[in-house]
């Protein structure tokens, strides 16, 4: 009985690493070339100068704003995830395991706000999925053709 | 829903994406690099098909469907215990003394299992295909659990650089432990009918994701390889980033 349980506890904490694994491993994907500042700039997204601060200074800003900021940078970039450069206006099964990664740290961080355990992890962690994201958006946009001309050039000679 | 038809659904599903990657892999010519992950998807084809063929022709409660499930699921754990070889076989250890070590490590571990699902046979040996078959599949799936979690570990020491790897090693976690703790919530239930509900949709879940995992790694990599590959072109961002400003 106590094996069982043993094992029961042991795997099932394997599993949900191996979940966070894989996110990770999807994660740390290499892109030809860092899309991800064009598209948060052409954005406006806040999650390049979160990371930032939090690298440089070691401390986010308050608590209400860091959430509304990764909340918002999430929603745009689901929206060009769906809707940008995609001709099937839906995810990806890796893009769709990613939003459930972001959304389950999203939702541990106010537990670990409260407990104060590796809350600056947690964010690292969820920038680290939005710029994932950012590139994905980025790399696509940058792969649109206009007939002979990426959308770039397209709208070079405008 | 009914829960059989959710079952059969993931069971057919991951039939359709093992026979699509077996596929994937001939067509692009990849067996030597994807050789381990062919040899279990072909693996787990073949039994999955057996099965069927037998439940079709001879029904869930004959003798001869009892036979071939017990057979088959002896030779998945086997096949599986080979691919987790394989895998450390794939990692690059630099050293020809350690895979020496893990060689002799992956040897002993098989043979302590053995001997200790021989205990369950010998006292029960009239029972092969339920006792000894059993035991050593519940034993076996768990030493390929950990053995596959040192191999993941080992990997993050060495900071390898085998993205795809790492994948089809988180894939193989995904496989063995679900389906080790739903048989031991059924084992700590004493087979209660939640438990043995929630047991085998976990397992053919698990199945489904580490295929869904795997198809990510075998696909993605070959995506990796043709970027490298193509031309740099202006990127939409850069131009809207600029007129933004």
């Amino acid at each position: 009985m106590i094996i069982a349980a043993l094992i029961l506890i042991v795997s099932t904490a394997l599993f949900f690493l191996y979940l966070q694994v894989t996110c990770q491993e999807i994660l740390r994907r290499e892109f030809d070339r860092e899309y991800f500042q064009c598209i948060a700039n052409a954005n406006r997204l806040e999650f390049p100068s979160l990371r930032k601060s939090l690298e440089e200074f070691g401390a986010p800003v308050d608590y209400p704003r860091l959430r509304m900021m990764l909340k918002c940078d999430f929603l745009t970039l689901t929206y060009l995830l769906k809707n940008v450069a995609n001709v099937n206006r839906r995810y990806s099964n890796e893009e769709r395991l990613l939003i459930l990664y972001f959304r389950w740290q999203f939702h541990s961080l106010a537990v670990r706000r409260l407990l104060r355990v590796g809350e600056n992890k947690a964010i690292l962690k969820l920038t680290s999925v939005l710029e994932y994201f950012a590139n994905v958006v980025g790399q696509r946009v940058n792969t649109v053709r206009f007939g002979n001309l990426t959308a770039a050039d397209y709208l070079h000679n405008l | 829903m009914d829960n059989r038809i959710i079952s059969y659904v993931l069971q057919d599903a991951g039939i359709l994406i093992e026979a699509a990657l077996v596929l994937y892999v001939a067509w692009t010519r990849q067996w030597k690099k994807q050789g381990t992950a062919a040899f279990y998807l072909t693996c787990l084809l073949v039994a999955q098909l057996t099965r069927a063929c037998v439940l079709h022709a001879y029904g869930f409660a004959s003798l001869r469907y009892y036979y071939i499930y017990w057979s088959t699921d002896f030779l998945l754990v086997l096949s599986a215990y080979l691919a987790v070889c394989l895998l450390f076989r794939r990692v690059d250890l630099r050293q020809e003394k350690m895979w020496g070590l893990i060689r002799l490590l992956l040897v002993l571990v098989f043979i302590l299992v053995a001997a200790i699902s021989g205990v369950s046979l010998s006292l029960n040996r009239k029972h092969f295909f339920t006792y000894f078959i059993i035991a050593f599949n519940q034993n076996l799936y768990f030493a390929c659990l950990a053995l596959n979690t040192l191999l993941y570990v080992l990997l993050r020491y060495m900071d390898s650089t085998d993205n795809q790897l790492a994948l089809l090693v988180c894939g193989v976690g995904i496989q063995f432990a679900g389906p080790t703790a739903a048989l031991a919530l059924v084992h700590l239930t004493t087979g209660g009918g939640f438990a043995l509900w929630l047991g085998s949709l976990v397992m053919r879940l698990c199945t489904f994701g580490m295929l869904l995992v795997w198809a990510y790694a075998i696909i993605r990599a070959k995506d990796k390889a043709t970027q490298v590959t193509r031309r740099e072109i202006p990127g939409l961002a850069e131009v809207t980033a600029e007129l933004d400003v």
